[in-house]
C-alpha cells in the first residue's frame, strides 16, 4: 500500500463573521485583486517589529492567538480571527451541520460560591470561546469565568456585587 | 510679585512632562515623583529632581494624598505645585492646604474651585449673573414629589444630575411623569455612592446637542479674556475622544456672544488661571452653560495650535502674579487643528481596556503636527491610571485640510503592543457627518453601527496572513528542524543511570 | 522473473482484488460521515511514501463464517505499518469502519498485537488510530481473547515507548480500555465517543436519556472525565497536531528527547514577563503569558487543556530542547489544587519522568480547594499522587515561585523539601504557612477582638506579616530557595539550571514498584 500525501491544492480562511477567503497552494506571497496580483512581505525587523508591506504602505501585524486552525491577526490595529480549512474540512462542516440544527443553549454555572465583581458581557451580545462573562471573587482571588462555546448571551442571571452560591446559574448562551 | 523657582508636578503622564517642557524654557526646575507603580515611567526622565515615593499598592495613590504632596513640596523647597489635570486638580482642599503652607497652587483660587466645583452653587451664580441656563430646579431638590413639580413646570424630558457630579454618573433622563420616582431614587443613589452627596438637581434635557467649551485666561488683577472654543462633541459615555479648534457650528457673532457669557461666568467668582466654561449648544443654536472646569484641559493644545498661546506659561505667569499681557483684541483664531486621543483601548471590545507594553511607538515628525505623549518603546499602559498613550495634534489652513491631515497622520503613527483607539479615528476621519461637522454627542451612540473600519482588502490581506502561518507551522515539512539523532545522544554516565534502574 | 509469468499473474491480481475492495463507493460512505478512511489517515500521518503496510492481504479467522455475517475481505477491518514521521520511525494500526464496522476479530487483535511487539522491540512510538464498532460478535470468545492481548501488550510498554491513541470513531465497551491505558488519547470533537456502556444502555438501566455526545463525546471526556487529552475540530487537524506533540517525544525511555533547531529567535532576558503578575495578590492573571515567554517562541505546546484548567501542563522547548511545565492557573479557580489538578499534574509529571523529560513548574497556589465535595471524594488521596509523582521523578526539576506559595500545596508543587533541584522565586513570591489574612487572624485573633479599630490594625499586621514572614527574601536567606530573581531574567536562569542538571542521575532504591496511592 503505497501512502502518498494527497496532495492539497487549497484552503479557505473562515472570518468569524463567515466570509470566506479561498487561496491556492503552494500559497505565493500575492494578493490578488481582480485580475492583478500584488505583492505582499511579512517582515520583521528591530524598528517596526513584525509588520506587512503591501502597496508601498507598511502596516503593523501581530499573532495574537493561534490555536489549532484559528488564528487570531491584529492587522493595522483591528483584530481578524479565522479559521483555516481545508476542502475536506470544509465538507465536513457541511456534513456535521446539516445532522441537526444546533442551537442549543448552554448554561454557566458558578463553580463555586463566592461574588460577582464585574459582569464583562450583555444580553445578545457575541461571545467566542475563550471569551470572559463575568469575574467571580471566590478565596480571596477573582476568577474568570469564560465561555466555553461560540455563541449569543441569551439570559445573564447575575449582577454585580451579588453574591452566588456553587451552581448558581451565571449566564446562559445560545450555543452558535 | 513672587518669582517661582522650582515647582512640584503633582502629576504623571503627558501632562507632567507639558509642564515640565514649559517651564524648563522658562527656567525652572521641576520635582518629580516616582511611583512604584510605574518607576520607569518617561516623565520621570524630564525632570531636573525626583522624588522616590514608596506606597504601597494597597495605599491610595500619591497624586491623590493631600497631605503627602505638601510635605513632599516642603522637602523638595518647591515653592508652587502644579497639579496638571484630574487628580487633585479640582480640590479646593488642595489648594487651600497649599496657600497655608506657602506654597503658590498653579491654578485658580480655592474658592473659585469650590464655587465651580459644586453644581447647584455655580448654576446659582449662573442665574444671578442672567446667564442662559437649561432651565431647572434652583437648588437640590428634597424628594421625587418636588422633581415632579419642577418638571412639570419646565417641561419633559428632564434630566437629574448629581450635585458634586462630574463624568456623567448620578445622571438618570427622564422623559415620562410615571418614570420620575425610580429615576430620582437611581440617581440620588447613584449619587451618594460615586460622590458621598445624594443631593440632586432637575434641568431641562437637551436632546442631542453639541458639546463646546471656552478657553478662559484671567490674572489676579482682574483681567479675563477667552480664547475661542473647542468642540468636544465626539465622545463616548462622557468621555472626550476628539477635540477640535475651532467649531464648525459657531460662526463669529455667535463666538463673541458666548465667549463674553463664558467671561462674565469667570469673572462671576473673580477667577484666575487658565479655566474652561462649558455649554451645550442645541440646533438652533441656542446655548446654555453647563459647568466651568478649573483646571489645565487635556485638550488644552488645541487652542494653543490656533491662538499661539502656550497656556502653561500663562498659568505659571498668572501663579506668580504678573498682568495678563494678552488683550481680547490681540487673540486671533488662525487655521484648525484637531486632536485624536490615542488611548489603549480595544475599540472592537467597546473601548474596554487594554493595559499592556508598548513594544514600539513612533510618530510622524512633520511640520503642522504636534505629539503629547508621556510612554515610549518599553513603557507600560497600567491599569490603575488612566489609558492614554499619547495626544495626536494636526493642524491645517481649514477644517478640511485638518481632516486630509489628520488622515494621513495617522496612517504614519505605528504602535505596538496594546489596542488602541487608532481604528476609530481613522474610521471618523471618513465619514460624512463627521466631515460635515453636524455631529452632536449622541453621534457615537446613534449615529455608528460600528466603532472602527478598515481599508478594503486588510481583510484579505489578514486571511492570506491566518493562511500563511497555517500553511507554515503544518504543512511544510519540517524533517530538517528536528534531530532525533541528537535526542539519541547520552553520556555514558547517563546511559548507566538509566539502565540500572530497572 | 517475467512480469508476465505466471507468479506475477497472481500477485497482480491479488493486488488489483485489494484496490477493489478500498472503492470509490467504500471511501465515499466514510467520507459521508464527514470522516477520513483508515489509508487516508495513515497517509496524513506519516511523512510522504514513507509507510509500510503489514499484513495487508490477511483474511479474517473462518471461526465466525458458520454464524454467518463474515465479511471476506483483505485486512479484517484494521491496517497496521511503519513509516516515518519527521523522518523518524514510528509504528501505528488504524482501524477501517468500512470493514465490518472496524470490528475487532482475532486476525485483526492479532495484527495490532504484532505492531505493538515490534514497536516495542524496536523502541518506537507507537499510534492506534480507533475507529471501531467493538468486538466482533460473531467471533465470540476469540475476539475477546484479542483484547486482552492488545491491552496486555500496551502495559509491558508502558513507560517504554511513547503510546499515543487517536478515537476517530467509536469506541465502545471493554474497547476504551486499550485508549484508555496509553500514555495520551486524541479525539476528533463530534465524530468520536467513548464509553464503557452506550446511551441505549444507560436509558434502559437508569431510565436516563443522554446523546452519545454528551455521554462520551470528545469535549466531554476532554472537559469532565480528562480521558481525552487533546481535542481538534476535525481529523486533519488532530493529525497535524499529533505530528507537531510526537516531535517532543524521545522514541524510547533510554534516549533524550529530540532536538529542534533553534533560531535565537527568543529574548534570554524579556522585560515584559515584569508586568504579568499583577501587583494586587487577589488579581488573576494567565499562566501561559508567562510560559509562553520562557520557552522558545511558539514551541509551548499544552495538554489536557480542557480538563482542570486550574493547573497547565504541556511540553515546551528551551534552546530546542523538550521540557515539561506544571502551572498552577490563577486565572481558573486561583490556580487552587483539587482533586482533577493534582491526578492531571501527577500523570502529567510521570510521564515526563519515564520518558527523561525536565520539569519545569510555576508556582502560585493559594492551597488546596476547601470543602465536603472535595475531602469526601479524596483530595487527600488524589492530592498524595501529586507529591508522590514530584518527589518520584528523578528528572531535572526548577521550580519558580511566581506569586502565592501557601502551606501543603507550597510542598506539593516541587519544594526543595521534596527533591526539587533549583527553586526559584520572584520578587512578587509569599513562601508561608498559610495567606497573611488567614494567618493574622489566628495569631491576633484576640487582640484583633479587643482592637478598637480592627480594620486598621488588621491591615497594619497584614503588611508586617508579608514583610516579616512571607517573603522571598526570607526564604532566600535562610536557604529554604536558591535565589530571588528578576523575572525579566527567568528564561536565562532556566536555561542555565537547566544545563548544568543536564546530567542529573541519582540513585533510586531497588524495588519492584512503589506504592503510590491510586
Amino acid at each position: 500500500m503505497n501512502a502518498e500525501k494527497p496532495e492539497l491544492k487549497k484552503l479557505f480562511a473562515l472570518s468569524s463573521e463567515g466570509r470566506k477567503y479561498s487561496f491556492t497552494l503552494p500559497l505565493k506571497n500575492v494578493i490578488r485583486i481582480g485580475k492583478r496580483d500584488y505583492n505582499i512581505e511579512l517582515r520583521e525587523d528591530e524598528k517596526y517589529g513584525i509588520h506587512v508591506l503591501w502597496k508601498n504602505r507598511r502596516y503593523p501585524v501581530e499573532i495574537v492567538r493561534t490555536k489549532q486552525n484559528r488564528y487570531e491577526i491584529l492587522f493595522n490595529d483591528i483584530s481578524h480571527i479565522f479559521t483555516v480549512e481545508t476542502p475536506f474540512a470544509m465538507q465536513r462542516k457541511k456534513v456535521l451541520g446539516s445532522g441537526k440544527g444546533r442551537s442549543e443553549r448552554l448554561v454557566v454555572k458558578a463553580p463555586m460560591p463566592g461574588k460577582i465583581i464585574d459582569v464583562l458581557v450583555r444580553e445578545n451580545s457575541q461571545v467566542l470561546r475563550g471569551e470572559a462573562l463575568v469575574i467571580l471573587e471566590a478565596m480571596k482571588m477573582q476568577n474568570e469565568i469564560q465561555s466555553i462555546v461560540n455563541g449569543t448571551i441569551s439570559r445573564i442571571g447575575v449582577k454585580p456585587g451579588q453574591n452566588v452560591m456553587k451552581d448558581d446559574i451565571l449566564a446562559e448562551i445560545t450555543v452558535k | 510679585m513672587k518669582k517661582i523657582k522650582r515647582i512640584l508636578i503633582a502629576n504623571r503622564g503627558e501632562i507632567a512632562i507639558r509642564i515640565m517642557r514649559t517651564a524648563k524654557t522658562m527656567g525652572i526646575k521641576c520635582v518629580a515623583v516616582r511611583t512604584a507603580v510605574e518607576p520607569n515611567a518617561m516623565y520621570l526622565s524630564m525632570a531636573d529632581i525626583i522624588h522616590d515615593e514608596d506606597e504601597d499598592a494597597s495605599e491610595i495613590p500619591v497624586f491623590l494624598d493631600v497631605e503627602k504632596l505638601i510635605s513632599i513640596a516642603l522637602e523638595t523647597k518647591c515653592d508652587a505645585v502644579h497639579p496638571g489635570y484630574g487628580f487633585l486638580a479640582e480640590n479646593a482642599y488642595f489648594a487651600d492646604r497649599c496657600q497655608v503652607n506657602g506654597i503658590i497652587f498653579i491654578g485658580p483660587s480655592h474658592d473659585a474651585i469650590y464655587k465651580m466645583g459644586n453644581k447647584t452653587v455655580a448654576r446659582q451664580i449662573a442665574l444671578r449673573h442672567k446667564v442662559p441656563m437649561a432651565m431647572g430646579s434652583p437648588g437640590s431638590i428634597a424628594d421625587e414629589e418636588e422633581a415632579l413639580v419642577h418638571a412639570t413646570r419646565i417641561g419633559y424630558p428632564v434630566i437629574i444630575k448629581a450635585a458634586s457630579g462630574g463624568g456623567g454618573r448620578g445622571m438618570r433622563i427622564v422623559r415620562h411623569a410615571s418614570e420620575m420616582e425610580k429615576m430620582f431614587t437611581l440617581a440620588s443613589r447613584e449619587a451618594e455612592k460615586a460622590f458621598n452627596d445624594p443631593s440632586v438637581f432637575i434641568e431641562k434635557y437637551i436632546e442631542n446637542p453639541k458639546h463646546i467649551e471656552f478657553q478662559i485666561l484671567g490674572d489676579q488683577h482682574g483681567n479675563i479674556i477667552h480664547l475661542g472654543e473647542r468642540e468636544c462633541s465626539i465622545q463616548r459615555k462622557h468621555q472626550k475622544l476628539l477635540e477640535e479648534a475651532p467649531s464648525p457650528a459657531l460662526d463669529t457673532e455667535l463666538r463673541q456672544k458666548m465667549g463674553e457669557t463664558a467671561v462674565e461666568i469667570a469673572r462671576a467668582v473673580s477667577y484666575y488661571s487658565a479655566g474652561t466654561v462649558e455649554f451645550l449648544l442645541d440646533s438652533d443654536k441656542n446655548f446654555y452653560f453647563m459647568e466651568m472646569n478649573t483646571r489645565i484641559q487635556v485638550e488644552h493644545p488645541v487652542t494653543e495650535m490656533i491662538t499661539g498661546i502656550d497656556l502653561i506659561e500663562q498659568q505659571i505667569l498668572i501663579a506668580m502674579g504678573e498682568k495678563l499681557k494678552i488683550r481680547q483684541e490681540d487673540v486671533r483664531l488662525s487655521g484648525w487643528a484637531i486632536e485624536c486621543r490615542i488611548n489603549a483601548e480595544d475599540v472592537q471590545a467597546g473601548f474596554a481596556p487594554s493595559p499592556g507594553r508598548i513594544e514600539k511607538i513612533s510618530f510622524p515628525d512633520e511640520p503642522g503636527i504636534r505629539v503629547d505623549t508621556g510612554v515610549r518603546a518599553g513603557s507600560s499602559i497600567v491599569a490603575s491610571y488612566d489609558s492614554m498613550i499619547a495626544k495626536l495634534i494636526v493642524t491645517g489652513k481649514d477644517r478640511h485640510e485638518a481632516i486630509v491631515n489628520t488622515k494621513k497622520a495617522l496612517d504614519k503613527v505605528w504602535i505596538k503592543g496594546t489596542k488602541t483607539t487608532l481604528p476609530f479615528f481613522r474610521m471618523l476621519m471618513r465619514n460624512h457627518l463627521f466631515q460635515e461637522g453636524t455631529f452632536t454627542t449622541a453621534f457615537i451612540e446613534k449615529n455608528l453601527e460600528k466603532y472602527y473600519s478598515h481599508g478594503e482588502y486588510e481583510e484579505m490581506i489578514a486571511a492570506w496572513l491566518a493562511t500563511k502561518l497555517f500553511v507554515e507551522e503544518n504543512l511544510e515539512d519540517k524533517k530538517t528542524n528536528i534531530s532525533f539523532d541528537q535526542g539519541k545522544e547520552i553520556t555514558p554516565w547517563l546511559l548507566r543511570k538509566r539502565l540500572t534502574q530497572f | 522473473m517475467d512480469i508476465n509469468g505466471k507468479y506475477f499473474k497472481s500477485y497482480l491480481e491479488r493486488e488489483d482484488a485489494f484496490k477493489k475492495q478500498y472503492n470509490a463507493d467504500r471511501i465515499k460512505k466514510q467520507h459521508a460521515k464527514g470522516k477520513l478512511t483508515a489509508h487516508e489517515r495513515i497517509a496524513l500521518l506519516f511523512d510522504s511514501g514513507t509507510f509500510e503496510e503489514i499484513d495487508a492481504y490477511v483474511t479474517p479467522s473462518d471461526q465466525g463464517v458458520e454464524f454467518g455475517k463474515i465479511e471476506m475481505s483483505y485486512g479484517d477491518g484494521v491496517v497496521t505499518g511503519h513509516g516515518m514521521i519527521d523522518g523518524r520511525l514510528v509504528f501505528a494500526y488504524a482501524q477501517d469502519f468500512t470493514i465490518m464496522g472496524g470490528s475487532l476479530g482475532i486476525v485483526h487483535a492479532r495484527k495490532i498485537a504484532k505492531i505493538q511487539e515490534m514497536a516495542l522491540k524496536m523502541g518506537a512510538p507507537i499510534i492506534g488510530i480507533n475507529d471501531s464498532g467493538g468486538a466482533r460478535i460473531q467471533e465470540g470468545i476469540a475476539s475477546l481473547n484479542g483484547y486482552g492481548i492488545i491491552f496486555n501488550n500496551i502495559i509491558q510498554s508502558s513507560g517504554i515507548i511513547p503510546q499515543i491513541s487517536v478515537i476517530m470513531g467509536p469506541a465502545a465497551g471493554g474497547a476504551v480500555y486499550g485508549p484508555a491505558l496509553t500514555d495520551w488519547v486524541f479525539m476528533t470533537s463530534h465524530t468520536s465517543y467513548m464509553f464503557v456502556t452506550g446511551p441505549n444502555v444507560v436509558r434502559e438501566v437508569l431510565n436516563e436519556d443522554i446523546s452519545s455526545e454528551d455521554l462520551g463525546g470528545a469535549e466531554t471526556h476532554a472537559r469532565k472525565s480528562g480521558v481525552a487529552n487533546m481535542i481538534y475540530d476535525d481529523e486533519e487537524n488532530t493529525i497535524i497536531a499529533l505530528r507537531k506533540f510526537l516531535s517532543y517525544l524521545p522514541s524510547n525511555n533510554l534516549e533524550n528527547p529530540p532536538v529542534a533547531a533553534y533560531d535565537n529567535s527568543t529574548p534570554d532576558v524579556n522585560e515584559k514577563l515584569r508586568d504579568i503578575v499583577p501587583d494586587d495578590p487577589n488579581k488573576a492573571y494567565d499562566v501561559r503569558d508567562i510560559i509562553s515567554l520562557i520557552v522558545d517562541r511558539n514551541s509551548f505546546f499544552e495538554t489536557s487543556e480542557l480538563f482542570a484548567p486550574n493547573i497547565v501542563t504541556g511540553f515546551g522547548r528551551l534552546e530546542g530542547k523538550t521540557i515539561g511545565i506544571v502551572a498552577n492557573q490563577p486565572k481558573v479557580l486561583a490556580g487552587v489544587l483539587d482533586i482533577d489538578s493534582s491526578t492531571k499534574g501527577a500523570r502529567f509529571i510521570r510521564f515526563c519522568d519515564v520518558f527523561n523529560i525536565p520539569i519545569l513548574t510555576l508556582e502560585d497556589v493559594p492551597g488546596f480547594l476547601p470543602g465536603k465535595d472535595q475531602e469526601h471524594s479524596g483530595i487527600i488521596r488524589h492530592g498524595a499522587k501529586l507529591l508522590f509523582a514530584y518527589s518520584e521523578a528523578t528528572v531535572p526539576r526548577i521550580t519558580i515561585i511566581l506569586r502565592k506559595a501557601y502551606g501543603g500545596a507550597y510542598i506539593v508543587m516541587n519544594s526543595r523539601s521534596m527533591g526539587g533541584d533549583f527553586n526559584f522565586a520572584w520578587p512578587s513570591a509569599e513562601i508561608a504557612v498559610m495567606g497573611p489574612d488567614g494567618a493574622v487572624a489566628i495569631l491576633y485573633r484576640r487582640e484583633l477582638a479587643d482592637a478598637k479599630d480592627p480594620v486598621a490594625m488588621k491591615k497594619e499586621l497584614v503588611k508586617r506579616y508579608r514583610e516579616k514572614v512571607a517573603n522571598p527574601f526570607i526564604a532566600d536567606e535562610k536557604g529554604y530557595i536558591d535565589e530571588v530573581i528578576d523575572p525579566a531574567m527567568t528564561r536565562r536562569k532556566v536555561l542555565s539550571a537547566f544545563t548544568a542538571l543536564s546530567n542529573k542521575s541519582v540513585k533510586v532504591p531497588s524495588r519492584k514498584h512503589g506504592n503510590m496511592p491510586l
